[in-house]
């Protein structure tokens, strides 16, 4: 199980992914959104998987990397490094300030929390509408033409995507290996004891909701360039709520995880529409399954089929030595 | 007060005077006041706890006991009154502040992170001391050799070394117990506060728990809370008796015994074990 559940692992499946969704997929939008989704679904991952925090403000960091896109793009026409550069920075300071004041609760009162800022700036953004562009969004977003390339094209601003993808998982992963990571992991599994060794449980939190927040208006950005718009739906509670279903689909354990659950959901999504306009009651019956009988999510499913599968050669030598060195180190003199 | 000061006096203590270093006194608490609403859990306690020694809190269930330790170790705030290390008055300092100052704690109910290994549990509570270190999400965890080597010399001692990579919920009780203790070793605390450390233990883990604790005492000061009389009789250099939230009467095990007062609150049947 350590070979499927190693970083560098995770690394090659995703940079896979990555090289695969070409070979596979007609739509350039489609594998882009996949990966953008990765992103974003990773960073939600963060939070609910290494911190055991269920965070209903997913949509809040994604919208305002839409906007800033928008704004920035069509208004002011600034460079797409710098757009991007600071939707990162303004991601990360909305997230700071809702965690400041989400992690203040614990438990339903922070989930309600989460929910109430995403509601406080779905109105923001439908008020202010002279900035966001309220109902119609902000439209013609272009994609960027960086040092002379050329990223206008639906295949090649794939590519501008699937770079800073691999990048940002790459930077992920070391996060989560870190001891920053491994301390979230503390906290998420004994928040009392985390504090009673020593560490500012709160300042923590704070931080893992400032990367969450960086790297979903990381992706909300992208996402606008994509589609070109930058519309109100990008900041609704609608875009949290399916963050967190791909999170739980894919199975909140690991980073790869989130990937795997962006491109489940976003693949149903696009087969399911096809086939029946009401897509989404399927959707909820397949989000049924997994809280019922998939609680892993996705991942968790290969896990199992993959301790099943190595079972036979697992069972021999170590059960016969795990053993007696239990009892031996129980009986050492303490 | 009176019933202060005479305790004091017994146990050998002055509260008021201090050697400049070393101090000999590790922590001291002085009329220590915890209040629930309206309610008072503890109600002026004044402790004087000696480095390098010893001291258990004990008393009837309702006597404040819990209250008392949750003050010292800042999970409760007093509500008047001060709580002092080596002199300083740490009285409002958070409880992870304070692991920083050298107190450290273990729970009465085993209380790990259960999904992580007992190396990981071990160096993660010797991380604890320098938790800033930890917010760089790109160090990696063998950066802090010194929490890496505490892990490894704490579960030495404690004869954790032969499952050092197995999950901490996967161990036995006996041995969880051991991590507890040895998650407030890898502090490297001066004060060590125990919450019924051997809860729940079977006789022979008692007794490895019991060695255990005296051999804190050469390197630190040990305070805990505790209800197997025959542990406190045996291995404690002074004891506090609480009751109704206030300091009942302190001396050595011997004193205590003999306390007629104690013997009152206890109703005579349960102050027992031999006296080292």
């Amino acid at each position: 199980m350590k070979t499927i559940n190693n970083p560098i692992f995770h690394f090659f499946l995703a940079a896979l992914t990555v090289v695969c969704l070409p070979l596979f997929l007609r739509s350039g939008v489609l594998a882009s959104e996949i990966l953008i989704f990765g992103l974003a679904v990773a960073a939600c991952n963060l939070l609910l998987g290494f911190t055991g925090l269920l965070s209903f403000g997913q949509g809040i960091f994604f919208g305002v990397g839409s906007y800033v896109a928008g704004i920035l793009l069509t208004r002011y026409q600034i460079p797409v490094p710098l757009m991007l550069l600071l939707s990162v920075v303004l991601g990360a300071l909305i997230a700071v300030a809702v965690g400041w004041l989400s992690i203040r609760r614990q438990g339903v009162y922070f989930v309600m929390l989460t929910l109430a800022f995403s509601q406080f700036f779905f109105f923001l953004a439908y008020s202010f509408s002279g900035l966001t562009g309220g109902d119609n969004g902000i439209l013609d977003v272009p994609r960027p033409v960086i040092a002379g390339f050329d990223f206008t094209n639906l295949w090649s601003y794939y590519w501008f995507v699937a770079v800073i993808f691999l990048a940002v998982f790459a930077l992920m992963l070391r996060t989560t290996q870190s001891t920053f990571g491994r301390t979230l992991s503390a906290i998420r599994e004994n928040e009392a004891r985390a504090s009673a060794v020593g560490f500012p449980v709160r300042a923590f939190k704070i931080a893992a909701f400032a990367i969450s927040g960086a790297v979903t208006a990381l992706a909300g950005a992208l996402h606008a360039m994509l589609i070109g718009v930058a519309p109100l739906s990008s900041i609704e509670y609608h875009t949290s709520e399916i963050i967190l279903i791909m999170t739980i689909i894919g199975g909140s354990g690991n980073l790869f995880a989130s990937l795997l659950g962006a491109g489940t959901y976003m693949l149903l999504a696009d087969v399911l529409s096809t086939i029946w306009p009401r897509w989404l009651l399927l959707l909820g019956v397949a989000l049924i399954v997994v809280a019922l009988f998939m609680q892993r999510g996705l991942w968790g499913l290969i896990e199992t089929l993959v301790s099943h599968i190595t079972a036979t050669s697992k069972r021999t030598p170590n059960a016969a030595t795990e053993r007696p060195l239990h009892r031996q180190a129980d009986g050492g003199k303490a | 007060m009176s019933i202060h000061n005479e305790a004091l006096k017994r146990s050998g203590h002055s509260s008021g005077k201090h050697a400049p270093a070393p101090h000999p006194v590790a922590l001291e608490t002085s009329e220590l006041t915890v209040a629930y609403g309206s309610f008072l859990a503890v109600r002026g306690v004044s402790l004087s706890v000696r480095r390098n020694s010893i001291h258990s809190i004990i008393g009837p269930n309702g006597a404040g006991k819990t209250t008392l330790f949750h003050a010292l170790t800042g999970r409760v705030r007093p509500s008047a009154g001060s709580i002092r290390l080596d002199d300083k008055d740490i009285s409002h300092t958070r409880d992870d502040d304070r692991v920083r100052l050298g107190i450290a704690r273990s729970f009465q109910v085993t209380s790990l992170f259960p999904n992580l290994s007992v190396q990981e549990n071990l160096r993660l509570a010797s991380q604890g001391r320098t938790p800033w270190q930890a917010l760089a999400p790109w160090r990696s965890i063998n950066h802090n050799k010194e929490a890496m080597a505490t892990a490894g010399e704490v579960m030495e001692r404690l004869s954790l070394t032969q499952v050092a990579g197995r999950a901490a919920g996967e161990l036995s009780h006996g041995q969880q117990r051991r991590l507890e203790v040895g998650m407030a070793l890898a502090a490297r605390p001066r004060v060590i506060l125990m919450d019924e450390p051997t809860s729940g233990m079977g006789v022979d883990d008692i007794e490895a728990m019991k060695e255990l604790i005296r051999s804190l005492a050469a390197d630190h000061t040990v305070i805990f809370v505790e209800h197997n009389m025959g542990i406190v009789m045996n291995i404690s250099d002074t004891v506090t008796v609480m009751r109704a939230g206030q300091k009942l009467v302190e001396g050595t095990p011997a004193e205590i015994r003999d306390d007629p007062e104690v013997r009152r609150a206890y109703l005579g049947n349960m102050i027992t074990g031999d006296i080292a």
